[in-house]
């Protein structure tokens, strides 16, 4: 039982850490990143790559940020001058090429077969070594709440709930909505990078399949679900989503006529319904109004 | 400085006195697809000097406004500040080089307080950058005290204090148009450009806003400003110009341009 | 000539993604936003194509029943999610719009499992025509294609609704003042942009198999066209989408079978960076 609420948590508090990428990127900003999963995998597998070439974990995970961050770059400067909407779909688009190419560059990611005997967070076994990888994982996030809490309330924090209230009123200060954007789409996905790379040492075994756009949308609900801008909606939503995942679960095993691929199903079901009701009903999410979208 | 006519003449001295214009608009053109919305459009205004422009809703004033503020791109023609063509610089770079503009339809940063509005116009803060934010704390700290303390002077003279900490989006429509003056003047601009000031703002509040413009016009910052408001309208400006299907058609001392019988046409609706 | 054979699966593969295409640049171009949901509309029309297919094995059948059910969908859709959105930001449209597509995934896969299902058609000898193998089957499904296109524009350009949905795609202001009944103009969209969605969605399946990610996979690419068409341009979306299938053919000898869709990505991308308003898209809006 300490073992299975240990690696709840541990699952829980990195979709925490999506969470918190999304709620800077979107929730503050509002960047609408529908491609949070590409960069998620990038992070994994340039965390999960190094390790088994030797480096240390510690490095190779300050590595999937640098790179996670860096591969929004282009991104950003291709299209953050284009309308949200448009922005979306670019980014949703390329959370799909980016697994194409974990597919189909076997020489570097093995293909579906994906990489296995990826090193963990914390070497031993047994339940003092996964209360350990906790306790790792814990202070990453309380690090994470720590920076974005800062951000949000500083004079960089002001400029992009501007923006996201006005864009062109922001130009018509003097100030260039593009390059906060940037930054902000930057330090999400380095924030969303190092989620996967802890991911990736946490499961110790990655495939391409993992990657799909639903992770994407578990974190989109866990965020619209917690309310849209603030850092404590981007836990509650979290805990939502995964009292929502296990539980499916638990009621597969208790359900036997529903098979494992129609509960699969289910689930995609489960965050379609959530993400339609919550838009029409509740926009601003269950921790308050703050946004008023 | 009471009488309003008397600092009319001055402005128009001041605007005769062969002092270089600080804004020049010269010869801009627009076509949207086979639409001319502006056709050869020239005028300037003089340093410290206070241009009204007026013309019948749709004769092109308020794409004008974008195109000088950069956020449209003319077909032809330049823009000049201060003598320097400003045609490939953005919209937030014309802004930071001086040139500050207000919308039509105010556009309030609405869930930030008005003093958070304020804030977030004063230019070049150290906290805007995520490196400093985190690694010059001190720096940050001080530059937001004395960002505090500017802003509080533009509260005194907006007089916005009862509602300073308010979220912008609860404002009246006027006090959201004292709002966006109050963003504009935190940049500290040369010339500032204002579409439709007084359009929803109550009588008291238009004299409010007139005083403020004409107080900060003493100070030496020139003003271009869209107003349909012909009465208040003259006792602000010392020059007007008049546009009509995308053309200027009258410019000069407001009583003169008032009385032109094209103007009288264009605008007022026929040939009273 | 295998260079051939590229161009003729293009030229299929293309009216497939010009049908989803227009459907989107429709609904964009109308109700003003992405509608992330036609992918799974396609699957859907692709089962029900298959249903009926098997009942009857006639391809009008089955095109029209195909049709029927998908656009019945597509108006449910309207009514219950996407009418009750009138006047929110098109995000919140769009987040909406997938919200839907995850749902009709999960009935169809439910229903009929994660499986790839096949329409069950009669082997044929191909014409040869000009020393180039073109199977029955293939000129049957172009032909429905032409005849779905044909119709749609007949529709967008012969008749008085039709009239009205493009007078709001070019200006809903106007449009209203105008005495145009946007609750007839969205339902109409709607029932088009169904049947578009269905008859792509038999074609997809005929050609290659039904599985509840089929729709998914030809989104990106319909929307790359609807992007490089220009949104809200009915014969932008069709030409885009054919020289997006036709370029994604001739792609794979080069770049392989799986980065044919990055094709339609590079493509979007470039058009959004370069030349935004596509190739038939309108110049930027009148102040």
């Amino acid at each position: 039982m300490d073992a299975y609420l240990a690696a709840i948590v541990s699952v829980m508090l990195i979709y925490v850490l999506l969470a918190l990428g999304l709620t800077l990127q979107y929730g503050l900003t509002g960047l609408i990143n529908f491609g949070m999963v590409g960069f998620f995998a990038i992070g994994a597998y340039t965390s999960a790559l190094l390790a088994l070439h030797g480096v240390p974990v510690v490095l190779s995970v300050a590595a999937a940020a640098v790179v996670a961050g860096i591969s929004a770059w282009p991104i950003g400067l291709a299209s953050l001058r284009l309308r949200d909407d448009y922005f979306a779909i670019v980014t949703l688009g390329f959370a799909e090429i980016v697994r194409l190419t974990l597919t189909s560059e076997k020489w570097l990611t093995n293909g579906v077969q994906g990489l296995s005997r990826i090193p963990p967070i914390y070497e031993g076994t047994g339940t003092a070594a996964a209360f350990v990888i906790v306790a790792i994982l814990l202070a990453v996030t309380v690090a994470a709440i720590f920076l974005i809490h800062r951000v949000a309330h500083s004079p960089f924090g002001r400029i992009i709930a501007a923006i996201r209230d006005n864009e062109e009123a922001v130009q018509a200060i003097g100030k260039d909505p593009a390059r906060f954007k940037i930054q902000v789409l930057v330090v999400g996905s380095a924030l969303a990078g190092i989620a996967g790379a802890l991911y990736a040492h946490y499961v110790t075994y990655i495939v391409p399949e993992q990657f799909v756009a639903l992770a994407t949308f578990y974190v989109w609900m866990a965020v619209i679900m917690g309310g849209v801008g603030r850092v404590s909606g981007a836990v509650v939503g979290t805990a939502i989503l995964m009292f929502f995942l296990e539980g499916s679960r638990f009621l597969g095993d208790f359900l036997p006529w529903i098979s494992s691929v129609q509960m699969a199903s289910i689930r995609i079901g489960v965050v379609g319904l959530a993400l339609v009701l919550f838009t029409i009903y509740r926009p601003q999410g269950l921790m308050g109004d703050f946004t008023k979208r | 400085m009471n009488a309003i006519t008397h600092h009319n003449a001055i402005v128009a001295d001041r605007g005769a006195s062969g002092a270089p214009p600080v804004l020049e608009v010269e010869r801009i053109s627009k076509h949207f697809g086979g639409f001319c919305a502006l056709n050869d459009v020239s005028l300037s205004v003089p340093a410290g000097g206070l241009v009204g422009l007026i013309g019948p809703n749709g004769a092109g004033k308020s794409t004008l406004f974008s195109i000088i503020t950069g956020f449209i791109a003319p077909s032809e023609g330049t823009i000049r500040l201060r003598g320097s063509p400003v045609d490939t610089l953005s919209p937030f770079a014309r802004a930071r080089a001086g040139m500050v503009r207000t919308f039509q339809v105010p556009r309030e940063f609405s869930h930030l307080s008005v003093r958070e509005n304020l804030m977030a116009a004063i230019p070049d803060q150290a906290g805007e950058h995520l490196f400093d934010l985190f690694f010059k704390p001190q720096q940050v700290r001080i530059q937001e005290e004395q960002g505090a303390a500017l802003v509080e002077e533009t509260v005194d003279f907006l007089k916005l204090k009862r509602i300073a900490d308010l979220p912008a989006v609860k404002l009246s429509g006027g006090q959201k148009k004292l709002l966006e003056l109050g963003r504009v003047l935190m940049t500290r601009p040369s010339v500032i450009l204002l579409d439709e000031p007084f359009s929803g703002v109550n009588p008291v509040l238009i004299a409010e806003i007139i005083d403020r413009i004409i107080e900060l016009n003493e100070r030496g910052i020139s003003f271009l400003v869209i107003e349909h408001d012909l009465e208040a309208l003259t006792r602000l400006v010392g020059r007007l110009t008049v546009m009509d299907y995308g053309t200027v058609i009258a410019e000069g001392a407001p009583q003169a341009v008032l009385a032109d019988a094209r103007v009288r046409a264009a605008y007022l609706g026929g040939p009273a | 000539m295998s260079y051939l054979v590229l161009v003729q699966n293009g030229i299929a593969q293309g009216l497939i993604i010009g049908l989803a295409a227009l459907s989107i640049t429709l609904v964009f171009g109308i109700a003003r936003f992405p509608n992330a949901a036609a992918g799974d509309m396609l699957t859907f029309g692709g089962y029900a194509g298959l249903f009926a297919f098997s009942a009857t094995h006639s391809l009008l059948a089955t095109g029209l029943a195909a049709i029927a059910a998908t656009a019945l969908l597509s108006l449910l859709m309207y009514y219950a999610v996407f009418r009750r959105l009138a006047g929110r930001s098109a995000v919140s449209l769009l987040v909406a719009s997938i919200g839907v597509a995850f749902m009709i995934r999960a009935v169809l896969g439910v229903s009929f499992g994660h499986g790839q299902l096949v329409y069950e058609i009669e082997l044929t000898r191909p014409y040869i025509v000009g020393g180039v193998r073109v199977s029955p089957l293939d000129l049957k499904l172009a032909l429905i294609a032409f005849v779905t296109l044909a119709a749609a524009f007949g529709v967008l350009y012969m008749t008085s609704i039709g009239r009205q949905m493009r007078a709001v795609a070019d200006n809903s202001d106007l449009a209203r003042v105008s005495g145009i009944r946007p609750q007839r103009v969205m339902a109409s969209l709607w029932l088009l942009a169904g049947a578009l969605t269905a008859i792509a969605g038999v074609m997809l399946g005929m050609k290659t198999i039904v599985a509840p990610e089929i729709g998914w996979e030809i989104l990106l690419p319909a929307f790359a066209a609807a992007i490089f068409g220009g949104i809200g341009s009915p014969i932008g979306a069709v030409a885009a989408g054919l020289i997006l299938g036709v370029a994604q053919e001739l792609s794979t000898p080069l770049v392989g079978f799986t980065y044919k869709i990055a094709v339609s990505f590079a493509v979007m991308c470039a058009v959004l960076v370069f030349r935004p308003r596509g190739l038939f898209g309108k110049a930027e809006a009148v102040r």
